[in-house]
């Protein structure tokens, strides 16, 4: 049973790591967006993850008004645990609600905070989106009643229902939104939405120059990966049952997927999930392993960050293209053509 | 009338955020690239101020180890950046270079502050060392100290900007890379010392931080913030304008938020966001910052 969790446990944060990296990959690796504040949606998805699912199902099955979600946290959820474990269909509907109010919302963050942030050159561009991160962060940690403030909030599992095995349920969700992001991202990314992408990342000049909305075109791109990274803040949030701010940091939810992508192929969907699938492999083993170096005077926890530069530096010395480098459109359009014509 | 304490925090905070902003923006200027390791660098110090209290010496003692470590830590993550930059690195794996340096800082500052809490068995996961000042004419030291250092250094950089043969050469290398080494300056020493003056500054500041405000590992990341909009407000690429940001940041984060919380008491927790508020605003409304506002002043 052991081997099972552990193996669902890898498949659930890969799956949640796998819609962030490909995220990244659609900002950076297609379109040239410099984002390093990838967890500034993130955030934004597991805060209201926080507040909106388990406050609406209180409304719905009439709870005192005088209880609030945040302060009475424990004695609100054993009630509600006890509604939702025998009502597939509410708990179903509280987590299409939250995932549509979190796509909307992320949209609109996405669309508003470009409008300054892309004024930026690429460079500050990036500190922007870090900065507004770690700005909400903060606001998060501050703020009691929006997310339980710095000690955090136990949220709902909209698989309750499930019983002993809503983990697997909610897990299953998580692969299957996985699997649907990625076929979306591939078919876009092969679209000529996706080209025209590329053109905007290797010139703008020449892209405004033939008539293209560049900073339209960006605008839109940004809302989208803020809408799917929101997202990935729900599923997130959901799978671990609890939302703590604070440990939304920018190394978890930003550099991390960065080194992903970066190792995986920036700009190559496949590399993206090869460079995910090696990272929470190795990153769940030293979690596990850790407990294996208890003698030592300080939490071997803080090895990770160091693993990550160290790895972070092979790469950008020995392999700056990543495993699998960005293929040229070139060599598999003509290849295409070819086999076309042969068949 | 602003009391005393929110005042002397407004000035001592001020003094070291525009140090860290002029070096943050030096650095952007010299290779243009954001030194993302930057706050975390100066941040670093901090814990040669903790180690030297624990010695039971002043913090102040600190000071010039604190230099030499912002300085050695940025001397090396210039090299690596100088190595990437002339193998043809994009911009975006320069700044994945600082990043390396910023997540063996950050993890390092918490491994000491775990070993210190093992061998002395104190939280240095946060710690302020206020009892370990002392007063001048009523006054705690470290706004003197900290004024005169800020003070002293940028009298020294501009000095040294204007007289000097390496200043010279250093504003040439800062104008046109490319030019300055055609006409025979050693581009990489000039930017080697430069790198290294302007992280033993920010290392600088970083050691006197502990003496006024509360310090664990995760200052570095949220200070970051308002050096950020400091730069903004001075104009991303201006040295005198970044000065004058830090000192109107760190206002707008004490002094403003203050009296705003007499009104709205819940405002004093947010107001490491009230800087990123104010460089929000003033990209989309000033986007060239206080340099921008005065040349055009100077334009007429």
């Amino acid at each position: 049973m052991f081997l099972i969790d552990l193996i669902m446990d890898i498949i659930a944060f890969f799956c949640i790591y796998a819609i962030i990296t490909l995220s990244l990959n659609f900002q950076q690796g297609y379109t040239g967006i410099f984002n390093l504040g990838l967890y500034f949606p993130i955030i934004v998805g597991a805060i209201i993850t926080a507040y909106l699912p388990g406050r609406l199902a209180m409304v719905i099955y009439g709870l005192d008004p005088k209880l609030d979600f945040s302060a009475n946290n424990a004695l609100v959820l054993s009630i509600l645990r006890s509604k939702l474990s025998s009502d597939p269909v509410t708990s179903i509907a509280l987590l299409t609600l939250t995932l549509a109010a979190v796509a909307i919302v992320c949209y609109i963050i996405g669309f508003l905070s470009s409008y300054p942030a892309l004024k930026l050159p690429a460079d500050y561009l990036a500190l922007f989106m870090l900065c507004a991160g770690e700005s909400l962060r903060v606001i998060g940690m501050q703020t009691d009643w929006l997310a339980g403030g710095v000690m955090g909030i136990t949220i709902v599992n909209p698989f309750w229902w499930l019983g002993g095995y809503s983990y697997y349920g909610m897990a299953s969700f998580t692969i299957i939104s996985t699997i649907l992001i990625a076929l979306l991202y591939h078919r876009l990314c092969e679209s000529p939405l996706g080209r025209l992408l590329k053109s905007i990342r290797e010139n703008e000049l020449t892209a405004e120059s033939v008539g293209k909305d560049v900073n339209g075109v960006k605008r839109k791109t940004l809302a989208f990966s803020f809408t799917i990274l929101g997202l990935a803040g729900v599923l997130h949030a959901f799978l671990m049952g609890a939302v703590v701010v604070g440990g939304y940091t920018r190394v978890d939810f930003s550099f991390w997927p960065w080194l992903m992508m970066i190792i995986g192929g920036t700009g190559n969907n496949i590399g993206v999930f090869l460079g995910t699938f090696s990272l929470v492999i190795m990153r769940r083993i030293m979690i596990v392993g850790k407990h294996y170096f208890w003698f030592l005077p300080f939490n071997v926890v803080w090895f990770e960050p160091i693993l990550l530069a160290i790895m972070l530096m092979v790469t950008l010395v020995f392999r700056p293209e990543g495993i699998l480098p960005e293929r040229s459109p070139k060599i598999r359009d003509y290849l295409r053509k070819v086999l076309k014509l042969e068949s | 009338m602003v009391p005393s304490p929110i005042l002397l925090t407004a000035l001592v905070y001020s003094f070291i955020l525009s140090l860290l902003a002029m070096g943050f923006t030096l650095q952007y200027i010299t290779l243009s690239v954001p030194n993302l390791a930057y706050a975390t660098i100066a941040f670093a110090s901090t814990y040669l101020t903790l180690t030297f209290s624990l010695m039971n010496l002043s913090p102040y003692v600190a000071m010039p180890f604190g230099f030499l470590l912002g300085g050695a830590i940025s001397f090396m993550l210039y090299k690596f950046v100088a190595f990437l930059r002339n193998r043809g690195t994009s911009i975006v794996g320069l700044m994945m270079a600082t990043i390396v340096f910023d997540l063996i800082i950050y993890a390092s500052m918490n491994i000491y502050a775990d070993y210190l809490a093992y061998v002395f068995k104190l939280y240095a996961g946060s710690f302020s060392l206020s009892e370990f000042d002392f007063e001048i004419f009523s006054f705690p030291a470290v706004l003197f100290i900290s004024g005169l250092t800020s003070v002293g250094l940028v009298a020294f950089f501009t000095l040294m900007l204007v007289k000097t043969k390496f200043g010279v050469a250093m504003r040439a290398v800062m104008e046109n890379f490319n030019l300055a080494s055609v006409h025979g300056i050693n581009t990489e020493r000039i930017l080697s010392i430069a790198w290294f003056f302007v992280g033993g500054t920010a290392g600088l500041s970083g050691s006197l931080y502990p003496i006024w405000f509360a310090m664990d590992p995760w200052v570095g990341a949220r200070m970051f913030i308002s050096i950020f909009a400091a730069c903004v407000i001075g104009g991303l690429r201006s040295i005198y304008g970044s000065l004058l940001g830090g000192f109107i940041i760190a206002f707008s984060e004490v002094v403003v938020t203050y009296f705003l919380s007499l009104y709205f008491p819940w405002i004093w927790a947010y107001r490491a966001v009230t800087s990123m508020v104010i460089a929000a605003f003033a990209l989309v409304e000033m986007p060239s910052g206080i340099a921008g506002l005065i040349e055009k002043l100077r334009r007429g």
